[in-house]
């Protein structure tokens, strides 16, 4: 796996599109520190990194590297079909499951490596407005934890473009519609406001996603609408160890069937 | 049998109703090469992919150096060098990055490997060229110097001299014949181009609509095949009587009512023509045919030639 993954790192050479996705994390925050007023104007170095986390977690990842990750997945899945280099492969010998994974592997990478970025360009939009960035590195964290589970949410809509194997315009209607249900879902009351257990609340990444990154975001400095929803849906959070159980077993099942699925296909 | 190094039992493969290979069993011997002679579409690729475990058959049994492909994959195969079909590279990285990626996926941590392979097909190394602006010649050169950068034991070549031009042709057989009577190695090699086949390789087999119709040594197949005698006679029937009967001749083919052929070297054209004279025949010709391999080719095949 290491040295398939070093590979995997190597056929990126000269793809501008990975690192142009990976930067594009640093557009909506930067777009806001530019272009909206009032996230230039804040009380206290903690709100304006809470403001700016809060940006990077409902916007970046939801719209962003949610349908960047499919996108890329469809890109590495089938370059080895497109550029017939799947033979070499295969004669090494790797094997098709082996591959799949390592390529989800380099997207598992890929997502920390985008709220990374995203993180870490709002440090910089907080520093260069000359505020202390109080609380900066928790929510970093917690960045990194909600791009694990975008990447583990993204896998479904991965199996369906590998399963419909090839479409790049059905894989691209695929990711748009994925992404829409996923950002509705996830801040739709009648998601969130479900308990722990097996129900599309806990399931879908969108509802599970918001339920988990919410309650580490500080509402404390925000109106009364924000705190009365606060007060609504608090009874609804999932805890780290809840939220990461779903992802491991929604992401074991979705890598199995990837893998599978792949194996299968041009044999 | 320990000289065998590729051997398949009644290897078979089905697209839907469509049999692509039939019943196919084919042995390649230790350090000789073999060349597996076909049409195009004739199953040549679809056999090689299943010596590769690259296609599942749909029935029948590959062994290679003595152990079943199923089952064995991961010790069979890094022994193998391969060319399956066209050149399958990444287009946005180099000749050199390419392979370093593969002799990364073999384990191979010194460059001299990639180094070594690209200097045998005459590609430079650590060229700023990517794959994608490579001629269909480098792209060729390329796929072979993956194939042997593993210094593999046994070579499957499907097709390899595909868009050289006469002396990279002419070259890559050199380093294909150097390749077994230097350093040893097995290869199996596929084509449908006769000549090149009948110039490099010691063992024949020779595959139409997936079935493997003939599998002889070069030599074996010279000396079957070489030579023949046509006679033109009044009545072939009893021409052909007369040469068993009088001359011991066996191998006596009639093939109309005045035409015979003798396939058979022992025979002195001078006596059977005075036997048929004597016998109040009439002889308008008597010939000696040397028989070419595309000749054999049609004969065994049982229709049109080959390129």
């Amino acid at each position: 796996m290491p040295r398939l993954l070093r590979c995997e790192f190597a056929k990126l050479k000269r793809k501008p599109l990975f690192f142009a996705a990976a930067t594009v994390s640093a557009l909506i925050p930067l777009g806001c520190a530019l272009f909206l007023p009032e996230m230039r104007e804040f009380a206290s170095g903690a709100e304006a990194v809470d403001r700016l986390m809060s940006t990077l977690f409902q916007m970046s990842a939801y719209l962003l590297l949610m349908p960047a990750l499919v996108v890329l997945a469809s890109t590495l899945l089938f370059e080895e079909q497109d550029n017939d280099t799947l033979k070499n492969l295969m004669t090494v010998p790797v094997s098709k499951p082996a591959l799949a994974l390592t390529k989800m592997a380099l997207l598992f990478l890929f997502a920390i490596a985008f709220m990374a970025v995203g993180g870490l360009v709002n440090l910089g939009i907080v520093l260069a407005s000359g505020w202390e960035p109080v609380g900066f590195w928790k929510l970093f964290w917690v960045g990194i934890g909600q791009g694990i589970m975008m990447w583990a949410g993204a896998l479904p809509c991965v199996l369906l473009v590998v399963l419909l194997n090839r479409s790049y315009i059905i894989s691209v209607i695929i990711t748009f519609f994925y992404t829409v249900v996923n950002y509705i879902f996830g801040t739709n009351d009648f998601f969130i406001m479900q308990p722990f257990g097996i129900n599309p609340g806990t399931l879908l990444p969108g509802p599970l996603t918001f339920r988990w990154f919410f309650q580490y975001l500080d509402s404390s400095g925000s109106g009364g609408q924000m705190a009365e929803m606060l007060e609504r849906i608090s009874p609804y959070f999932v805890t780290t160890p809840q939220a990461f159980l779903v992802v491991v077993l929604e992401a074991a099942v979705f890598l199995s069937l990837i893998a599978l699925v792949y194996k299968r296909q041009n044999s | 049998m320990n000289d065998i190094v590729i051997e398949t039992r009644g290897l078979t493969k089905k697209y839907g109703e469509q049999i692509s290979v039939s019943n196919l069993s084919l042995h390649v011997r230790k350090g000789r090469i073999y060349g597996l002679l076909g049409r195009n579409g004739a199953g040549k690729t679809t056999t090689m992919r299943m010596l590769l475990g690259l296609t599942t058959p749909s029935s029948g049994e590959v062994e290679i150096f003595g152990k079943p492909l199923r089952g064995n994959e991961k010790k069979i195969l890094p022994r193998i060098g391969s060319l399956i079909e066209s050149p399958g590279f990444y287009p946005n990285l180099t000749g050199t990055e390419n392979l370093l990626i593969f002799a990364t996926l073999r384990g191979l941590k010194n460059p001299k490997y990639v180094k070594n392979a690209l200097e045998v097909v005459n590609l430079p190394y650590r060229d700023k060229k990517l794959f994608s602006q490579y001629s269909l010649g480098m792209k060729q050169r390329l796929a072979i110097a993956l194939s042997v950068m593993h210094n593999p034991e046994l070579l499957i070549l499907d097709e390899p001299i595909n868009g050289l031009d006469p002396i990279g042709i002419a070259e890559m057989r050199a380093f294909i014949r150097e390749l077994c009577d230097a350093a040893g190695k097995t290869i199996l090699i596929s084509s449908h181009i006769l000549s090149e086949i009948s110039l490099l390789a010691d063992d024949i087999g020779i595959i139409d609509h997936g079935i493997l119709l003939e599998e002889e040594s070069l030599s074996e197949l010279e000396e079957k095949n070489g030579k023949y005698i046509h006679f033109l006679v009044s009545d072939a029937a009893m021409a052909a009587n007369l040469l068993r009967s009088r001359l011991g001749i066996r191998n006596v083919r009639t093939e109309n009512a005045h035409e015979l052929t003798v396939r058979d070297r022992q025979l002195d054209i001078g006596a059977a023509v005075r036997l048929f004279v004597e016998a109040g025949l009439s002889v308008s010709d008597a010939h000696l045919y040397e028989n070419t391999l595309e000749d054999y080719f049609k004969q065994v095949t049982g229709g049109e030639g080959i390129a």
